[in-house]
C-alpha cells in the first residue's frame, strides 16, 4: 500500500525576505548611526537650543529661554557682518590662490626632471606641519622689528622702513591669507598631481598629432578630464577653510581692530571670553548653515559629475 | 710606590662627596634631591589644574609638590599641566561638566567669573581662622574677596612698573629718572630712546590682551580718572579721555613706539625690550627673571609709574592665586596644599624663581625682593597699588577681551578718537552692571 504524504504549504513568515533582507542591511549601519548620532546629530540639537537661550556662564541667575532673541541681537550686530565679510575673503582669497598655484606646481612635478621624488616630498611640508605651528613660524617671520621678511625686503632695496605686516587693518588679512595659501599649495598639488597621472598620454600623443598646441591640450584634455577632482578638493577646502581658525587665532588673534576676525573665531571669543554661550551658540548655528549651502552645492555638483560618468 | 699620586679609598670617596656636594649646590633648588621619609600608602588624592606650564614652572612646581606629598601622609596632590592659552577654557568645561578639579591656579580676573558661575567655594572661615591670615597684606586680599567673601588664597602679587635700560641711559648722557618721575620726564626720556632708523624705540606700547586696556587705564587714574565712581561707570569722565588721548600719542604723534604695538602681546613687548628693539614697557614684576638673562642684571631697572597732572598714580593689583571648587572630591588636602604654598619656604622659593611678589608681608620684607635693583619699582609701587577696577563685576574681564581691546586697538591706528573708544567702551561695561 502506498502511503501518501500530502505536502503542508509553508508557513508564511511574518516579514518577507525582501523587507528581511533590508533591515539586515540597516542593522549594519546601526553602530555607525548611532556614533554619528552622539557624536554629530545631538551636539547639533543642543547648539540649536543653546542658541534659543540667554546663556552666559557667569550669570545662571539669567538663564531663560529668549526664543529668537540671539538670533536678533546677531544681525544688529555689526561686527557680526564684518566677520562675515571676513570670512568671505578669507576663505575665496585663500582657496582661490591655493587652486592656482597648486595646480601650476601640480603641472611642474608632473613634468620628469631630476631630483623630482625630492622635490615631491618638500612640497609636502607645509602641509604636514600642525596650523599652530605655521602660525608661530610665520609670526615670527611677519615680526616687524626682527622678523626675516623686513629684514631681507629693506636689504634687497624693495622698501626703505619696516612694515608691520599683521598690526596694520589693511595688511593684516592679506598677510594671513598668504600663509594660509603657503600652507594650503600642497593639498592641490597632491590631488590634481594624482588627477593628472591618471590621465591617459595616448590622449595627449593623439591630440599632439592634430597639430593641438600646448594650451589647446590643456584646456580641451587636462581641464575637462581634472574636473571632477578640481571640484571636490575645492568644494571640501572651500569648508575647511570657513571653519579653520588656528592661523587667525595664532597669528592675530582677530585683530588689529577686528580686521583679521572671521565668524568662527568671533564664535570662540563670544564663548570662552565672553562666556555667552547663548551668543555663540547662535553664531555656530549660522555657520552651520553657510555649511550646508555649501555641502549642498557640493553635493548637487558631485552628483552631476557622477551623471555624465 | 710614590705616595704623592697614589688614590686610596678613603681619598676617592671624599673626592667623589665633595663633586657631588659641588654639583648639588650649583643645581637650582627645585633640581636638587629631596631626600624625606617615604609617604604612606592610601594618601587621598588630590587633583590640582596647574597652567603656564614652562620648563622652570614645570620643576619648580613638581619639586613643591613632591615636598607637600613628603611632608605628611593624608594627602597627594596630583597636579594636571594645561598650558596657559587653554587653562580658561579648559576649566570652563569641566565647571560646566561637573567635574572639576580639586584645585586650580589662576588669576584674579578669572575667579569673579567663575564665582558667578557659582563654582567657587567660600574658604571665609577657614582663611580667617589660619596663622598667616594678618600676615597677607590687605590689598591682596581684597583682590579675592568678592561680596564679603574670600574665594581664594594670593599666592602671588603683581603690580605693574617701568621696566628701562640703564646703560642706554649712560650712553645718551640722559640723567638717570627716580621713583617720583612725572608723565612729562617719561615722555623726554621716550623720545630720547627712539631711533625709529635703528629700529629703537622709546616705549614697547601694548595692543593685544586684557592689559592693552589696562595700562592706559593706569595712566587715566593718574589724571585724577576712575574706572567706577559712586558705582558708575565713569571710564569716559573728561579726565580718562584726556590721558587715553595722552597715551595714545606716544605712539600716533610722538610715534615712540614699535609699529607693531596694535598688536603686540606680553611676549612681543618683553622680547622686543630683551632685544633692544624698546626701551621702555610696562608689565608687573613677572619679566624680571627674563630679562636678567635677556638683557643683563646691571643694564636694566625699574621704576613706578609716572606721576600725573593731578599729581597722583595708580597700579592696579593682581593676584596669581590658588582657588579651590565647590565641585571640590578633597577640600580638606585642597586646602591643606594651598597653605602649604604660602608657608614661608615654599612662597620664597616660588616667587624668587619666577619675579613674583608674595603676599605675605613678613616674606615680603627680605633682601631677595626688597634690595634686587629689578623689582624696586614694584616694591615702591605697593603704596599706591589699588584693586584693578575691572575686577567689580564679573562679566566685564571677558568684555575688556572681546570689545574693549578691539576698540582701543582702533585708537591706536587712529581710527577712532579717544572719546569715542572710551564712549563705546563705557557702554559696553554698563550693559554688564545689570
Amino acid at each position: 500500500m502506498t502511503m501518501l504524504t500530502l505536502a503542508k504549504p509553508r508557513t508564511r513568515p511574518l516579514i518577507g525576505w525582501r523587507v528581511r533582507k533590508l533591515l539586515i542591511g540597516y542593522s549594519y549601519l546601526v553602530p555607525a548611526a548611532l556614533c554619528m548620532l552622539a557624536t554629530v546629530v545631538v551636539p547639533i540639537m543642543l547648539a540649536i537650543k543653546m542658541s534659543l537661550y540667554a546663556d552666559i556662564l557667569y550669570k545662571p541667575q539669567d538663564y531663560r529661554f529668549i526664543g529668537l532673541g540671539n538670533y536678533v541681537r546677531l544681525v544688529e550686530d555689526p561686527v557680526f557682518w564684518l566677520t562675515l565679510r571676513n570670512s568671505v575673503v578669507w576663505v575665496f582669497g585663500s582657496v582661490s590662490l591655493q587652486f592656482v598655484f597648486g595646480f601650476a606646481g601640480a603641472l611642474l612635478l608632473q613634468q620628469a626632471f631630476t631630483g623630482r621624488a625630492l622635490v615631491r616630498t618638500l612640497t609636502l611640508l607645509p602641509w604636514i606641519i600642525p596650523g599652530v605651528v605655521v602660525g608661530l613660524i610665520w609670526e615670527w617671520l611677519y615680526q616687524p622689528n626682527y622678523g626675516v621678511i623686513n629684514d631681507i625686503l629693506i636689504r634687497v632695496g624693495l622698501m626703505q622702513e619696516r612694515v608691520a605686516w599683521l598690526s596694520s587693518p589693511d595688511l593684516a588679512m592679506a598677510a594671513v591669507v598668504f600663509t594660509n595659501v603657503w600652507r594650503g599649495i600642497p593639498f592641490f598639488v597632491i590631488m590634481l598631481l594624482a588627477g593628472l597621472q591618471a590621465v591617459p598620454d595616448e590622449l595627449y600623443e593623439a591630440a599632439h598629432v592634430d597639430g593641438a598646441g600646448v594650451f589647446a591640450r590643456f584646456w580641451h584634455i587636462t581641464l575637462p578630464l581634472l574636473r571632477p577632482i578640481i571640484v571636490v578638493a575645492t568644494a571640501t577646502r572651500i569648508i575647511w577653510t570657513f571653519n579653520y581658525a588656528d592661523l587667525i587665532f595664532v597669528m592675530t588673534g582677530g585683530g588689529p581692530a577686528n580686521a583679521t576676525q572671521i565668524t568662527s573665531t568671533y564664535t570662540l571669543l563670544q564663548a570662552y571670553s565672553s562666556l555667552d554661550f547663548g551668543y555663540a551658540g547662535a553664531l555656530s548655528v549660522v555657520l552651520l548653515l553657510v555649511m550646508l549651502a555649501f555641502t549642498w552645492l557640493y553635493l548637487r555638483t558631485t552628483k552631476g559629475l557622477e551623471d555624465t560618468e | 710606590m710614590d705616595e704623592r699620586i697614589s688614590l686610596s679609598r678613603r681619598k676617592l670617596l671624599h673626592a667623589l662627596t665633595g663633586t657631588g656636594v659641588i654639583a648639588a649646590a650649583d643645581l637650582a633648588w627645585w633640581d636638587a634631591p629631596f631626600i624625606a621619609p617615604r609617604k604612606a600608602w592610601g594618601a587621598e588624592p588630590v587633583r590640582f589644574q596647574w597652567s603656564v606650564p614652562e620648563p622652570t614652572r614645570i620643576a619648580l612646581m613638581n619639586s613643591l609638590v613632591e615636598r607637600f606629598n613628603q611632608s605628611q601622609k593624608d594627602f597627594a596632590v596630583q597636579i594636571e599641566y594645561v598650558p596657559q592659552a587653554q587653562a580658561r577654557q579648559k576649566l570652563i568645561s569641566a565647571i560646566t561638566g561637573g567635574s572639576p578639579p580639586d584645585l586650580c591656579q589662576v588669576w584674579d580676573n578669572w575667579v569673579g567669573q567663575f564665582n558667578g558661575m557659582g563654582a567657587v567655594e567660600d574658604i571665609t572661615a577657614r582663611a580667617k581662622s589660619w596663622k598667616h591670615y594678618a600676615d597677607v597684606a590687605p590689598t591682596a586680599w581684597q583682590t579675592v574677596t568678592i561680596n564679603n567673601q574670600i574665594i581664594s588664597l594670593p599666592l602671588a602679587v603683581t603690580l605693574d612698573g617701568i621696566y628701562y635700560r640703564t646703560d642706554r641711559l649712560k650712553e645718551l648722557g640722559l640723567k638717570e629718572p627716580t621713583p617720583d618721575w612725572t608723565w612729562d620726564e617719561f615722555l623726554v626720556v621716550a623720545k630720547a630712546f627712539t631711533r625709529a632708523d635703528k629700529n629703537q624705540y622709546g616705549y614697547g606700547m601694548r595692543g593685544s590682551g586684557s592689559w592693552a586696556l589696562l595700562y592706559p587705564s593706569e595712566f587715566a587714574y593718574a589724571n585724577g580718572a576712575e574706572v567706577l565712581k559712586d558705582g558708575k561707570v565713569a571710564i569716559n569722565s573728561k579726565e580718562a579721555i584726556d590721558a587715553f588721548a595722552w597715551y595714545l600719542d606716544l605712539a600716533l604723534r610722538h610715534k615712540v613706539t614699535p609699529p607693531s604695538a596694535a598688536t603686540d602681546g606680553f611676549v612681543e613687548i618683553v622680547e622686543a625690550f630683551g632685544r633692544g628693539v624698546t626701551s621702555m614697557y610696562q608689565h608687573n614684576s613677572g619679566s624680571s627673571g627674563q630679562q636678567k638673562k635677556n638683557v643683563g642684571v646691571d643694564k636694566f631697572a625699574t621704576l613706578p609709574l609716572p606721576i600725573g597732572p593731578a599729581n597722583k598714580r595708580a597700579s592696579f593689583w593682581f593676584s596669581e592665586t590658588l582657588t579651590m571648587f565647590k565641585g571640590a572630591k578633597n577640600k580638606e588636602g585642597a586646602w591643606q596644599f594651598m597653605t602649604f604654598m604660602l608657608d614661608e619656604e615654599p612662597s620664597l622659593k616660588y616667587n624668587t624663581a619666577l619675579g613674583l611678589l608674595p603676599a605675605r608681608k613678613s616674606i615680603l620684607d627680605r633682601p631677595e625682593f626688597s634690595r634686587d635693583p629689578a623689582l624696586a619699582g614694584f616694591v615702591q609701587s605697593f603704596p599706591i597699588g589699588i584693586v584693578s577696577p575691572y575686577l567689580a563685576y564679573p562679566g566685564w574681564g571677558g568684555k575688556i577681551d572681546s570689545d574693549g581691546v578691539p576698540l582701543i586697538q582702533q585708537a591706536m591706528l587712529g581710527k577712532i578718537s579717544a572719546r569715542e573708544c572710551l564712549d563705546r567702551f563705557a557702554d559696553i561695561l554698563k550693559k554688564e552692571m545689570m
